[in-house]
């Protein structure tokens, strides 16, 4: 008896889900282009990673392109172009994860402090401005304040008199370090500050009323509350920007590389796109991509472990 | 409230620091607006800062008459406005759907178009894909590419969970289809994330130029951010073919090079000029992006 009950149970709600799918026939059609989409421009290209494994040619493509197991990544380990690629990627990306990181924070807690509403939201929305500039645009800005003759040639000759040799930074590949840091300072500053300010908006302000009573300072209170209270959410932003330990803003450094410093400063990701699209070296590139993807997603996922373990938040 | 000494310095050297950063944030694009506005082998001596010294609409006038560059200009607004109505479509069509709670494999629904987020295929697949499907040298590929994105789908799904469920009970009830409902009013009140999320794609649009480096080489879809790429690369080349030829004690032919540098900011001026000037009423918009991202995680 029961089990005939079951089995009209299940019957039942086997109807009911035909006529819940006829029902919702217009709904299925809404989502069909994003399945479609997803389907093209995300599957199947992740299912052209099989390349990094072949030789790949043209001609036979990838369904008979020959298998050549991990040979592309044993090249890809053992060129010293690329490895110096590698090498750049790194030291460029940890030197702006591990020194950036402070900027937006500091920024935060300063425009914090101000009192005059007005002149907060205005140099607000100033600092804002270079993050709606497309990256080609700040460097053609950059490029003339430290030509030869641009302002940062200028200030220093008027600090240093005419002693000072004029030098285009942009020009020696010595230079493209703090280049790429602080033109990455420069452009994300303002906006990244955005989240710490929202994190702070929303700490209980009865905690900042009780330390003026018991006589906190100002200062003592952004050491003691402020920042521990926003401390999860610099844990977060500091996982998820790990992932681009490898992973370096193309745009940025394709548009700083000129013929003078391109050999020296080339990353990963730009030496991907001159081998892979310019040279048509497509199994190494692809390779190359894989391997680098695949370390990101490896350093995230460890270092919320570690961050986890000691501090108890982690995006996952 | 009384302050201390300590304080009173501090909020003191605060504002002065927060101007210093403002000055820092502007110089660069000032510098950039003189320059365009200035005789071009004035230019050449150097020490333009914030205005002009010798004024002339020249430059511009360079700009608007290259045919190269009036052609990037309006295919470029066509690239954004086509970009933006078709990702719109496909993007809030997907959000109604998986708006709603007892749709049937609705979890597999999501985790097929998750994934996508943490694993993609590189560049080079991309590339080999696009050859197939015809895109390379094709203006489809600034409009398709892109068309769906997860993290906006979610943004407007979250806004219509918002929405009262009442109003499409009601509505229901009165027979209004699924097709009515969406049309008649869930569009009309979601305007406000639909225009957020329109404002992210044009701008996103605007200020693209990889998708013409990587596979477009036809001069007729090059795209204006990729034209003002080349100007300043040129402009880069030139320069250092005048340090070069001081090196060796020769004359490089001061025009080539004048023309170039001023040409270059005036492009630059003019490719970035329409967001600049908007963007400060519309940062809310944006702004929104940020923190509705992090409310998520």
């Amino acid at each position: 008896m029961k089990a005939k009950v079951k089995v009209k149970a299940e019957k039942m709600s086997r109807a009911e889900l035909i006529a819940k799918l006829k029902r919702y026939k217009f709904l299925y059609l809404l989502l069909l282009p994003a399945v479609v989409y997803t389907f093209i421009f995300c599957y199947v290209t992740m299912g052209g990673l099989v390349m990094a494994f072949q030789d790949y040619d043209i001609i036979g493509g990838i369904f008979e392109s020959p298998f050549v197991g991990l040979k592309n990544f044993i090249t890809v380990f053992s060129t010293p172009k690329m490895l110096h690629a590698i090498k750049n990627t790194l030291v460029y990306s940890s030197v702006g994860l591990f020194l950036g990181t402070p900027f937006p924070i500091m920024l935060a807690l300063l425009l914090n402090e101000l009192k005059l509403r007005r002149f907060k939201k205005i140099t607000q929305t100033i600092s804002y401005m270079p993050h709606f500039l497309s990256w080609i645009s700040v460097v053609g800005m950059l490029s003339t304040f430290f030509a030869t003759y641009g302002t940062y040639n200028d200030l220093m000759a008027k600090m240093f008199g005419d002693s000072y040799e004029r030098v285009n930074i942009l020009m020696d590949a010595k230079y493209f370090l703090p280049v790429i840091f602080w033109s990455g300072i420069w452009k994300s500053i303002g906006w990244n500050s955005i989240i710490y300010l929202a994190a702070i908006s929303g700490i209980d302000q009865a905690m900042y009323e009780a330390a003026t009573v018991d006589g906190c300072s100002r200062f003592k209170q952004v050491f003691y509350i402020t920042l521990p209270s926003i401390m999860p959410t610099i844990i977060i932003i500091f996982i998820m920007a790990t992932g681009g330990l490898v992973n370096l803003n193309f745009e940025q450094v394709y548009g700083f590389q000129n013929l003078y410093t391109q050999e020296e400063t080339e990353v990963i990701n730009t030496l991907i796109y001159r081998m892979g699209i310019q040279n048509g070296q497509y199994s190494l590139s692809t390779a190359f991509g894989f391997a680098q993807s695949f370390v990101s997603f490896l350093i995230v996922f460890t270092s919320n472990i570690i961050v986890k373990k000691l501090s108890g938040t982690g995006i996952w | 409230m009384k302050k201390t000494t300590g304080e009173k310095i501090f909020d003191v050297f605060n504002v002065i620091l927060m101007i210093a950063l403002s000055i820092t944030m502007l110089y660069p694009y000032i510098n950039q607006i003189a320059i365009s506005l200035n005789d071009g082998m004035d230019t050449i001596l150097g020490g333009i800062t914030v205005y002009p010294r010798k004024f002339t609409w020249v430059n511009y006038r360079t700009i608007f008459t290259s045919d190269s560059i009036s052609r990037a200009f309006f295919l470029t607004v066509f690239i954004a406005v086509a970009h933006t109505l078709t990702s719109l479509f496909v993007t809030t069509a997907a959000a109604y759907t998986m708006s709603k709670k007892d749709l049937p494999f609705k979890n597999a629904i999501t985790w097929f178009l998750i994934i996508p987020m943490y694993i993609s295929g590189g560049i080079i697949p991309t590339f080999i894909l696009y050859r197939y499907l015809g895109l390379l040298n094709n203006v489809l590929v600034y409009i398709i590419p892109g068309a769906f994105s997860f993290y906006n789908m979610i943004i407007i799904r979250t806004f219509i969970k918002g929405l009262p469920a009442s109003l499409e009970e009601s509505a229901m009830l009165d027979g209004a289809n699924e097709a009515i409902v969406l049309f008649k009013i869930i569009l009309p009140l979601s305007m406000p994330v639909i225009a957020t999320v329109a404002l992210w794609l044009a701008v996103g649009a605007w200020n693209s130029w990889t998708a013409t480096l990587y596979y477009v080489n036809e001069r007729s879809l090059y795209t204006l951010q990729y034209v003002v790429m080349q100007l300043i690369k040129q402009s880069d080349v030139l320069q250092q073919l005048a340090a070069e030829t001081a090196l060796t004690g020769g004359e490089m032919t001061k025009e080539a090079q004048t023309t170039s540098e001023s040409v270059k900011a005036a492009a630059i001026i003019f490719s970035t000029i329409p967001i600049v000037l908007t963007y400060p009423f519309l940062q809310k918009y944006f702004v929104k992006g940020v923190t509705i991202g992090a409310v998520k995680d």
